[in-house]
C-alpha cells in the first residue's frame, strides 16, 4: 500500500461511510439530492464544522473546552447587539465580536495556566459565567433586524452552485488552520505540547504561553462559529451555542483528532462533519422520528472511537510481530 | 524527621486542609442565611425552608452520581440523560403499563444500573477514556428516550408517588430522608466495605492498584453502574417532585452535576469522596438560587454566580495545596 494512502487510511475509511450514507440517503430520501437539500445541508454542516474546529485545536493541546457554546453564543449575541442597536456595519461588528471570542478563549487559558486546574473544570465554570454575562445584558432577548448584508451573506450561492458563502467561510478556516499546523512555529508546538507536556517545556516550548494561545484560538473560532450560525438562522437567538458540546467533541473525534492530544486533523474534521451533518439531515428525510437523530448521533460516535481503538490495538500488535 | 513522622505530618496537614475547606463552606452558608433571614421576610418561612431542602436532597444525590466515577478518576457525562430515563422508565410503567408504585420504583433504578452498566463495560473493555463515551452514550440515552416518549411526559402517575414530593415534616421535605439514608450508606460503603475501598484505591493509584491484585476492569463497571444507580434515584425523585415524569429531566444537570462535588472538595483526579461537603455544596447552590428569588434578581444570574463559585473553590483549594506544600518544603 503506499505510504500516502496508508497515513490516510482513516481518513479514507471515514471518507467511505460518508458516501455510503450519501448513497443510502440518495435511494431512499426523497429530496436529498434536491437542489434545496444539498444547499441547505451542506451550509449546516459548514457550521458544524466551524464548531468542531474549536474543540479540535483545544483536543490538540490536550486540552477541553466546555465553553465553546457559550464563546459562540456570546459572541453572536455580541455582533447582532452592535450591528441591530449600535446600527454598526457587519464589517465593523465582526471583528469587534470575534475579538470578543478570542479574549473570553485567553482568559480560559490564562485560568488554566495560573491555577493548574483541569481545562475541563475551568471551562465548565466559564461556560456558565459567559452565558449568564450573556443572558443577563441581553436579557434573552433576540436580535432579528439584522444588516441586509449579513442576511444575504448565508441565502446566495456561490457561482450558481448550491454552495453558501458559509462554506467558502469555513474552507478558508481549514486552510488556515492546515497552515496552523503544517507551516508554523506555533502550531508544532501546540502539538508537541499536546503528545507531551514534559517533553516540549524541556525542549525549550514555552507551554504556559503556548496554552494561551491554543485557547485564544479557540475561542475564536468558537466565536466564527457563532457568527455563522447566525447568519445561518438570519437571527441572533440566545440559544445558538447550547446545544454545541455533542458535536463539537464527536465532529473532531469522529475525524480523527485524539482527546489525548498530540493529533489533528484539519480533513478528517470536514469529513466528519459532513457525515454528521448528513446523518441528521437524512434521518429526518426518511421520517424516522427526529428524536431519534441523537441515538445515531451517539452510536456513530461509539462505533468511530471503538474502530479507533481497535485499529490501534491491532496495530500494535503488528509492529510488536515485526519486531519479534 | 523519619519517614514516618513526615508522613504522619502530612496526614495531619491533610486532615487540616479538609477542615479548613470545611470551614470556608460553612462560612458562606452561614453569610448567606444571615444577609437572607434579615433581608426577606419570609426567608425562615418553614415552607422556604421546605423549598431549600428540597433542592438540597436532589443535587446531593445528582452530584453523588458524578462523584462516584469522580472517586475512581473518571467522568460522567450523562449522569443527566440516565436520570431522565430512570424518571421516564418509571413514569412510563405507573402511566402507560398501570403498574404498582414499588414496581415503577425498582424499574426506574434497574434502567439506572442498567445504563450505568453500559457505559462501564465499554469504558473497562475498550479502555476508552469515559469522558468521552459518555458524551456518546448521553446522546444515545436521550434519543432513546425522547424516541420512546415522543417527548411527551407522563403525567398520570400514582397520586403516592407524585404527593411524596411535596410532603414534609414541618420543614423538612420527606425526601430528604432518602437522601440521607442513601448518602449513609454511600459513607458506609466507600469507608467500610472492600469494594469501596477498592474503588479509591483505583482512583488513588490505578498501576499500585493493580500491582495489589485488585479487579481493576470490575471495578470501573462497579463505579459506573453505582453512578448510574445514583443518577436514576435523583431522576426518580425529580419527577415526583415536578408530579410528572418529564423526558427533559437531566437536561439541566451538567453543571450541577460536577458543581456539587467539586465545591464539596472531591479531587478530579481521583482516589477521594467528601459525603458532608456534597451536602454543604448543595446547600450553598439551592441557597444562592433562592436568594436570587427573594431579591426578584433575574434567575439567569444563578448560573453566573455558579460559575463563579466553581472557578472561586477550586483557585482556593489550590491556593491552600500550594501554601501546604511550601511549608512543607521549609520544615
Amino acid at each position: 500500500m503506499p505510504s500516502i494512502l496508508r497515513r490516510n487510511s482513516p481518513r479514507l475509511g471515514l471518507l467511505a461511510v460518508t458516501v455510503g450514507f450519501w448513497l443510502w440517503f440518495a435511494i431512499f430520501a426523497t429530496g436529498f439530492t434536491s437542489d434545496f437539500n444539498m444547499f441547505t445541508l451542506l451550509r449546516f454542516a459548514a457550521v458544524q464544522i466551524a464548531i468542531a474546529f474549536g474543540q479540535m485545536i483545544a483536543l490538540s493541546a490536550g486540552e477541553m473546552n466546555l465553553s465553546l457554546g457559550a464563546i459562540g453564543g456570546g459572541v453572536a449575541m455580541c455582533a447582532g447587539g452592535l450591528m441591530e442597536v449600535l446600527g454598526l456595519d457587519p464589517l465593523l461588528a465582526l471583528p469587534i465580536g470575534l475579538a470578543l471570542g478570542a479574549l473570553m478563549g485567553a482568559i480560559n487559558g490564562f485560568l488554566v495556566v495560573r491555577t493548574g486546574i483541569n481545562s475541563f473544570v475551568i471551562t465548565l465554570a466559564t461556560a456558565s459565567v459567559y452565558t449568564g454575562l450573556m443572558l443577563a445584558i441581553t436579557q434573552a432577548d433576540s436580535y432579528d433586524d439584522l444588516p441586509e448584508a449579513f442576511l444575504t451573506f448565508s441565502r446566495i450561492r456561490v457561482l450558481g452552485y448550491p454552495v453558501s458563502p458559509l462554506v467558502l467561510v469555513m474552507l478558508g478556516a481549514a486552510a488556515a488552520l492546515w497552515l496552523l499546523y503544517n507551516k508554523t512555529r506555533l502550531g508544532r508546538e501546540i502539538l508537541a505540547v499536546g503528545a507531551n507536556r514534559r517533553a516540549a517545556a524541556m525542549s525549550g516550548v514555552n507551554v504556559n504561553m503556548t496554552l494561551i494561545k491554543t485557547h485564544m484560538l479557540s475561542g475564536l473560532l468558537a466565536g466564527l462559529a457563532g457568527i455563522m450560525n447566525a447568519a445561518m438562522l438570519a437571527d441572533a437567538v440566545p440559544r445558538i451555542g447550547m446545544d454545541w458540546l455533542l458535536p463539537s467533541f464527536a465532529i473532531a473525534v469522529i475525524g480523527g483528532t485524539a482527546i489525548t492530544g498530540g493529533t489533528v486533523s484539519v480533513a478528517g474534521a470536514i469529513i466528519g462533519g459532513l457525515l454528521v451533518a448528513s446523518i441528521t439531515n437524512g434521518v429526518l428525510l426518511l421520517n424516522v422520528s427526529n428524536f431519534f437523530v441523537n441515538l445515531f448521533l451517539g452510536l456513530i460516535l461509539l462505533l468511530a472511537v471503538s474502530l479507533d481503538r481497535i485499529r490501534d490495538v491491532v496495530e500494535t500488535r503488528l509492529s510488536m510481530g515485526i519486531r519479534r | 524527621m523519619t519517614r514516618s513522622t513526615a508522613m504522619a505530618r502530612g496526614r495531619q496537614s491533610l486532615s487540616r486542609f479538609s477542615e479548613y475547606s470545611w470551614a470556608g463552606l460553612l462560612l458562606i452558608i452561614l453569610l448567606l442565611v444571615v444577609i437572607m433571614s434579615v433581608v426577606s421576610d419570609s426567608f425562615l418561612s418553614d415552607f422556604n425552608i421546605f423549598v431549600v431542602l428540597r433542592s438540597v436532597a436532589t443535587a446531593v444525590l445528582i452530584g453523588s452520581a458524578q462523584m462516584a466515577v469522580l472517586s475512581i478518576g473518571q467522568m460522567n457525562l450523562s449522569v443527566g440523560a440516565i436520570g431522565g430515563l430512570a424518571a421516564i422508565t418509571a413514569g412510563g410503567i405507573m402511566d402507560a403499563y398501570g403498574l404498582p408504585v414499588w414496581l415503577a420504583i425498582i424499574g426506574g433504578l434497574a434502567c439506572g444500573a442498567a445504563a450505568g452498566a453500559l457505559n462501564g463495560i465499554i469504558v473497562a473493555r475498550t479502555g476508552l477514556n469515559a469522558f468521552i463515551v459518555t458524551i456518546a452514550t448521553a446522546s444515545v440515552f436521550l434519543g432513546l428516550n425522547l424516541g420512546l416518549t415522543s417527548a411527551q411526559p407522563f403525567y398520570d402517575l400514582d397520586p403516592n408517588f407524585t404527593s411524596f414530593g411535596q410532603a414534609r415534616f414541618g420543614f423538612f421535605p420527606v425526601m430528604g430522608f432518602i437522601t440521607v439514608a442513601t448518602m449513609i450508606a454511600l459513607a458506609v460503603f466507600y469507608y467500610r466495605t472492600l469494594v469501596g475501598r477498592q474503588l479509591l484505591a483505583v482512583g488513588g493509584n490505578l498501576s499500585a492498584a493493580q500491582t495489589a491484585g485488585i479487579p481493576v476492569g470490575r471495578r470501573v463497571v462497579w463505579a459506573h453502574i453505582l453512578s448510574g444507580l445514583l443518577a436514576g434515584g435523583a431522576g426518580m425523585l425529580w419527577a415526583s417532585q415536578l408530579g410528572a415524569a418529564q423526558p427533559m429531566i437531566g437536561q439541566s444537570w451538567l453543571l450541577v452535576s460536577f458543581a456539587v462535588p467539586i465545591i464539596g472538595g472531591v479531587a478530579l483526579t481521583g482516589g477521594s469522596v467528601r459525603i458532608i461537603g456534597l451536602f454543604l455544596a448543595a446547600l450553598i447552590i439551592a441557597l444562592i438560587n433562592n436568594m436570587l428569588v427573594h431579591l426578584g434578581i433575574d434567575p439567569v444570574y444563578v448560573e453566573l454566580l455558579l460559575g463563579l463559585l466553581i472557578l472561586g473553590t477550586v483557585w482556593a483549594s489550590h491556593v491552600a495545596t500550594r501554601s501546604e506544600e511550601t511549608k512543607r518544603s521549609l520544615r
